[in-house]
């Protein structure tokens, strides 16, 4: 049954879950909500399995129209709609879900009661638009949802304050040792733990860029590796890039550290412009 | 071989072997040997040239987990017959780098096309983009530095140099390879799901490829 119509895709609008996982070999990222302790919140909220399909949406400019009486939820950056971050609400038909300021962090989750119902690719619903994989959304399209509403359930939710994130203030990021932590002296390595950092303008689902110090790259040529999505590599400009969900497979810069997982749903959300600071994993 | 964790459940392991042919004989094998043995506690898993990542479900013992892969990998007999299908590709050899690299590399155009043409190559590994193959085998003559500003599109279909590699366009993306070619081959093709996902896919590693110049 179709929920939503999509008005308006705003800054950027994809389908994610938790991605397709068993395909790197292939050149295929695993791709996957950006920050999924929102995802996790959103679809919670709608009373859904954590990894069901929900809309990723990139700051602002989104709009929805609800077609089906539903229970939805609204979890990561907040960005002026009806429901607030952090909350679920039963919309009826006609109603519209819009996001017109975002606030604070880049992405919000929208879920549905039920989860949206997209073709799955490789075990996965989640968009890739560079590999052409999985559903691309354009203004007018209708999605569904699988189940039917459960009106027994209460209608309104609300995730606890504890769980709910202030994406202007995170907290110190954890970094493990990366596989190139050797070839960066003493020097380097403390430079970059000591940094104040942010993320730059330049910077989508495939990888960020950070801007804070400028790294001397160590010397050395290396053959390309098979990367981990939050790997930092060091390319000859000095200016790290952390490798995002959409991120390639394999890479030939060094890399000194590997973002926790933890973490990295804190560095998804950082704007340009929100200062963190990094600490090695002992 | 040698170990290195990355992060609470992850390992990469280093095969190399002073003959370059016997790792990629024993890249071809660890892969064989983890397609065959399906997902279970191996959430994915990687190879390219001489190292292998391991992503475990989990967190791991990774000295244990490391000892346990690497014994099981230098047990295998690299020498086993493998499946290798041999793809000739036909590529229209009229990149828009094409006249400058071979003016570059000292040779004429049609010379460059030979040579490119000549070898019968083979597919180290796919990435970068999905199905995308880096191919060894390049004649030396031919090796060419990425160029200083990558392209913001290249098509796919676009045959290109890399280095000491040779390789194809997958898909439509910024590139920053040496555009010498096209071919109307799809090596990813997102429609092709039958008999499974798989078939969207032209090329695995360990396949080999051949160039035909077509008019």
């Amino acid at each position: 049954m179709d929920a939503l119509e999509i008005l308006s895709t705003g800054a950027g609008m994809s389908v994610q879950d938790f991605g397709r996982h068993g395909w790197k070999r292939y050149g295929v990222p695993p791709s996957g909500a950006m920050d999924p302790h929102a995802a996790a919140w959103a679809n919670r909220l709608a009373g859904n399995r954590d990894d069901a399909p929900v809309l990723e949406l990139l700051l602002q400019g989104a709009g929805l129209l609800v077609l089906a009486a539903r229970r939805f939820a609204v979890a990561g950056a907040e960005a002026g709609a009806c429901i607030e971050a952090w909350h679920a609400r039963t919309l009826q038909p006609g109603d519209r879900l819009v996001f017109p300021r975002n606030q604070k962090g880049l992405w919000t989750y929208v879920a549905a009661e039920g989860g949206f119902d997209v073709e799955r690719v490789m075990g996965s619903a989640s968009t890739y638009p560079r590999g052409g994989i999985g559903r691309a959304l354009r203004a007018g399209d209708r999605l569904a949802v699988a189940g039917e509403a459960n009106f027994a359930k209460v209608g309104e939710g609300w995730v606890a304050w504890g769980e709910r994130r202030n994406y202007e203030d995170p907290p110190l990021l954890r970094i493990w040792k990366g596989p190139q932590w050797e070839w960066f002296d003493e020097m380097e390595r403390t430079g970059f733990f000591s940094a104040d950092w942010e993320v730059s303008n330049h910077s989508d689902r495939a990888g960020y860029r950070l801007e804070g110090a400028r790294m001397n790259p160590p010397e050395g040529e290396m053959r390309s590796e098979p990367v981990l999505v939050g790997s930092i590599q060091v390319p000859p400009n000095g200016l790290p890039i952390v490798t995002m969900r959409d991120g390639p497979t394999v890479g030939g810069y060094p890399k000194i550290g590997i973002v926790d997982e933890g973490s990295l749903s804190w560095l998804a959300q950082c704007r340009p412009g929100v200062r963190f600071r990094m600490a090695l994993i002992e | 071989m040698k170990w290195t964790p990355l992060g609470p459940r992850a390992v990469l392991i280093e095969f190399a072997e002073p003959d370059p042919d016997a790792t990629r004989a024993r890249g071809r094998a660890i892969q064989r040997l983890l397609e065959s043995r399906g997902g279970g506690d191996i959430e994915d898993f990687s190879i390219a040239f001489d190292k292998v990542l391991l992503e475990f479900r989990n967190g791991i013992d990774h000295a244990r987990q490391s000892a346990g892969w690497m014994k099981k990998f230098a047990a295998l007999d690299p020498l086993a017959p493998a499946e290798a299908a041999l793809y000739e590709i036909p590529v229209r050899y009229d990149g828009p780098d094409l006249a400058e690299l071979a003016a570059r590399c000292g040779l004429g155009v049609a010379e460059f096309v030979e040579l490119h043409a000549a070898p019968i190559y083979d597919v180290a590994l796919l990435g970068f983009s999905p199905g995308f193959p880096y191919l060894e085998g390049l004649d030396p003559r031919l090796h060419a530095p990425r160029r200083a500003n990558p392209r913001p599109r290249v098509e796919a279909g676009a045959v290109a140099i890399g280095g000491s590699h040779t390789g194809i366009y997958s898909v439509e993306s910024p590139g920053g390879w040496q555009w010498i070619g096209r071919t109307d081959v799809r090596l990813f093709d997102p429609s092709r799901r039958e008999p499974s996902d798989e078939a969207m896919f032209l090329l695995r590693a360990g396949d080999r490829v051949k160039f035909v110049p077509a008019d």
